[in-house]
C-alpha cells in the first residue's frame, strides 16, 4: 500500500462519528467541552444569527439575580493591552424574565443551557433555587456566580470565604436536582479551599477563573477608565493566569474544572485541555469572533483526528511535567 | 447582520487625521439603514492589537457600486491600521448593526446638526433623506479647518448647509450649537438628527427642551461586542417621572430621542 492510499483510508475510517468529543463533569454531560462563559454571550439567541450555537457543549446564560439590576454607570469597558476590562456589573432583566421570555427562545433553538445565577446572600441564593425549580429539566446545570469582580457583598466576594462558598451551594443543592457548578475567582490566594468547600457543599464542577481585578487611568484627565475605577480584566492576558490557576485546582483532583481565561483560538483551548480542564470556557473572545465556538468545536476534531486520538478525554489532563 | 469580508476600493486621505476608506460589499449596500454601523477588526489576520473591535457609522453607501463608506478620525491603534490600508485590501467586519431610522416617518423637513466626526453618520442620513425628497438642512461644526476637504462630499449631497468653526478658519465663526440658538425659529418644522460631542448633544438639549420638535441623537460609547451581549455601551434614559434605564447603544440604539437621554 502507498502513503497516499494509506492516507485515504486513514480519512475514510475516521470520520465525524469516529471521533469522540464528549466529556463529563460529574452529571454534567456534554456532546463537546466547548462552553461559552457567562456575559459574553446572553443566552445563545444574538450569536444563532451567525452559527448554530445548539452545536456548542453549552452555554452559560450571563447572571441572572432575582430582581432586574440596572448594572454600574457608563464607562463599563475599557481595552488594555490584549485586554478587556470591565464593569458591568450584572445588568440583567431578573430570573422571572429569564424563565418568561429568554429560556423558551433558546429552547427553540436547541441551544444548551447552563444558568448562571447571582445573589447577595444565601438567602438570595436559596430564593433564586426555588425560581429555577419549575425549569431545571429544561437546563443542563445551574452555575453559581460567587466571583464577580465588580459587585461585592461587604467589599469581597463570597467565593474568598470557603466557609461562605459551602454554605451557598448546599443551599442551593438541597433544593435543585440538577447539577450545580461554582465560579471562583482567581483574585484569592485560596482557591483549592474554596473549591474544596464547593465540592463540600455538593457542587459537581468548579468554573475558573472569573475576571482578574485590574485597572487603567486616563493621562489627560486624571480620571480611571472605569466608572468604579476598578473592573475585571479579561482576554488573552490573563491566559497564562488561567493556565496556571486551573493546572494547581485539577492537581489536587477535587472536582471537574471548566477552564476558562483568554482563550482565543484552538490551541488555547487545547492548553487548556491538557492542562487539565475536563471543559473549556470560551469568553471575551466572542466579542471579536463571532463564531469562534464553532471554530473551536470543529478545530478540536480535526486536531483529533490529525493525530489519530478518537477520544478527547485522552487529551485531558495528559500534561507532562 | 453577518460577518463579512469586503475588500478595500479606496482609502482616501483628507488630512493627516481625517480618511476616507471605500469598501465592496453587496449585502452593506443591500440592508444597512441610517443610524446603522459595523464592527471592523482594526488588526491584522490573527493578531489581538488592538484586540476588540471597533465601531463605524455607515457614511455613505453607493448601490451601483456596491460600495460603501467610512469617515473617521485617526485616533489609536485601530484607526491607524485603518488608515495604512490600501486598494485591494480585505477588511474583516460584521454588520450592518444597531437600529436603522426609518426615514419615512419623519416630517418633510429634516435638519442635520454635526459636531466633529459626528458628522459621518449624518452624512448617510442627509443623502436618503434627499432620495425620499425631503428638505435637508445640514449645520456642520468643527474646531478648525482640518476638515475642510471634506465640503466637497457636502456639495455632492446637494442640500443646503452651514459650516462653522471654534476659530473661524472656514465658514461662520462660533458653535453649531450657538447657531441653532441663534435660529431655531428658523428650524422650527424641522425634524432634528444629531450627533457629536457630549457638550453639544446637551446643549441642544437644552435648545430643544419644551419645543415640540422630534430630536433624535446618535450616541457613541466604548463598546465590545456590538451585538447587545456585553452591556458595555449603556446609556442612561429616562424611565418614568424620576427613574431611569440604561439603554445599549449598540442594539436600542445609536440613535435616541434627546429629550429622553440623561447626560451624568
Amino acid at each position: 500500500m502507498t502513503d497516499q492510499n494509506s492516507l485515504f483510508s486513514y480519512r475514510e475510517c475516521v470520520k465525524e462519528d469516529n471521533v469522540n468529543l464528549s466529556v463529563r463533569l460529574g452529571r454534567i454531560k456534554l456532546s463537546n467541552p466547548v462552553i461559552i462563559c457567562s456575559g459574553t454571550f446572553n443566552y445563545g439567541v444574538e450569536y444563532n444569527q451567525f452559527y448554530d450555537t445548539s452545536i456548542l457543549g453549552a452555554v452559560t446564560t450571563k447572571s441572572y439575580s432575582l430582581k432586574p439590576r440596572e448594572g454600574n454607570p457608563p464607562p463599563r469597558i475599557c481595552e488594555t493591552t490584549v485586554g478587556v476590562l470591565n464593569s458591568i456589573g450584572l445588568q440583567n432583566d431578573g430570573i422571572d424574565k429569564f424563565i418568561k421570555k429568554h429560556l423558551p427562545e433558546a429552547e427553540k433553538l436547541g441551544i444548551k443551557l447552563i444558568l448562571s445565577i447571582f445573589g447577595q446572600s444565601e438567602e438570595e441564593f436559596s430564593k433564586l433555587a426555588y425560581r429555577i425549580l419549575e425549569i431545571e429539566n429544561k437546563i443542563l446545570a445551574v452555575e453559581l456566580n460567587l466571583s464577580c469582580p465588580n459587585v461585592k457583598r461587604g467589599g469581597i466576594a463570597f467565593s474568598v470565604v470557603p466557609n461562605e462558598v459551602r454554605k451557598i451551594v448546599r443551599s442551593v443543592v438541597r433544593i435543585l436536582k440538577i447539577p450545580v457548578i461554582a465560579k471562583l475567582s482567581p483574585n484569592q490566594h485560596n482557591l483549592i479551599e474554596a473549591a474544596a468547600a464547593a465540592k463540600r457543599g455538593g457542587a459537581e464542577a468548579i468554573s475558573i477563573i472569573n475576571t482578574v481585578v485590574g485597572m487603567a487611568v486616563d493621562i489627560e484627565t486624571f480620571k480611571p477608565k472605569l466608572s468604579s475605577v476598578t473592573g475585571g480584566l479579561s482576554g488573552p492576558a490573563i491566559k497564562p493566569i488561567a493556565l496556571a490557576k486551573i493546572y494547581s485546582l485539577t492537581r489536587e483532583k477535587i472536582l471537574p474544572v471548566i477552564g476558562m481565561g483568554g482563550i482565543f483560538s484552538l490551541e488555547d483551548a487545547l492548553e487548556f485541555l491538557i492542562a487539565g480542564a475536563s471543559a473549556v470556557g470560551i469568553g471575551t473572545a466572542n466579542f471579536i469572533q463571532y463564531d469562534i465556538g464553532k471554530r473551536i468545536v470543529d478545530g478540536l476534531r480535526t486536531y483529533l483526528e490529525s493525530r489519530r486520538i478518537y477520544d478527547i478525554n485522552e487529551i485531558i489532563g495528559g500534561l507532562k511535567t | 447582520m453577518k460577518l463579512l469580508k469586503g475588500e478595500i476600493i479606496s482609502n482616501e486621505k483628507y488630512n493627516d487625521k481625517l480618511y476616507k476608506t471605500s469598501i465592496f460589499s453587496p449585502s452593506i449596500c443591500k440592508e444597512a439603514q441610517p443610524g446603522q454601523f459595523i464592527n471592523v477588526k482594526c488588526a491584522p489576520h490573527d493578531l489581538s492589537d488592538p484586540l476588540l473591535r471597533r465601531p463605524f457609522s455607515i457614511f455613505d453607501i453607493e448601490e451601483e457600486f456596491n460600495v460603501f463608506t467610512i469617515l473617521y478620525w485617526v485616533k489609536g491603534k485601530g484607526t491607524r491600521f485603518l488608515s495604512y490600508l490600501e486598494k485591494g485590501d480585505i477588511l474583516d467586519f460584521v454588520g450592518p448593526l444597531g437600529c436603522g431610522i426609518d426615514l419615512k416617518e419623519t416630517k418633510g423637513n429634516i435638519l442635520l446638526i454635526g459636531g466633529g466626526i459626528g458628522i459621518a453618520p449624518l452624512y448617510f442620513i442627509a443623502k436618503k433623506a434627499k432620495m425620499l425628497k425631503k428638505n435637508v438642512f445640514f449645520a456642520a461644526g468643527f474646531k478648525n479647518r482640518d476638515c475642510i476637504r471634506w465640503e466637497k462630499d457636502l456639495i455632492e449631497l446637494k442640500v443646503n448647509y452651514i459650516v462653522l468653526t471654534e476659530d473661524g478658519s472656514w465658514g461662520e465663526k462660533g458653535l453649531v450649537s450657538d447657531y441653532i440658538w441663534r435660529n431655531i425659529k428658523m428650524f422650527k418644522d424641522y425634524d432634528v438628527y444629531c450627533c457629536g460631542p457630549t457638550d453639544m448633544l446637551r446643549t441642544l438639549q437644552n435648545i430643544y427642551k419644551g419645543s415640540n420638535n422630534k430630536i433624535t441623537a446618535l450616541l457613541e460609547e466604548r463598546m465590545a461586542c456590538g451585538v447587545g451581549v456585553c452591556n458595555g455601551c449603556v446609556v442612561k434614559i429616562k424611565k418614568g417621572k424620576r427613574g431611569f434605564s440604561y439603554k445599549k447603544i449598540c442594539q436600542d440604539g445609536p440613535a435616541f430621542d434627546l429629550k429622553e437621554v440623561i447626560f451624568d
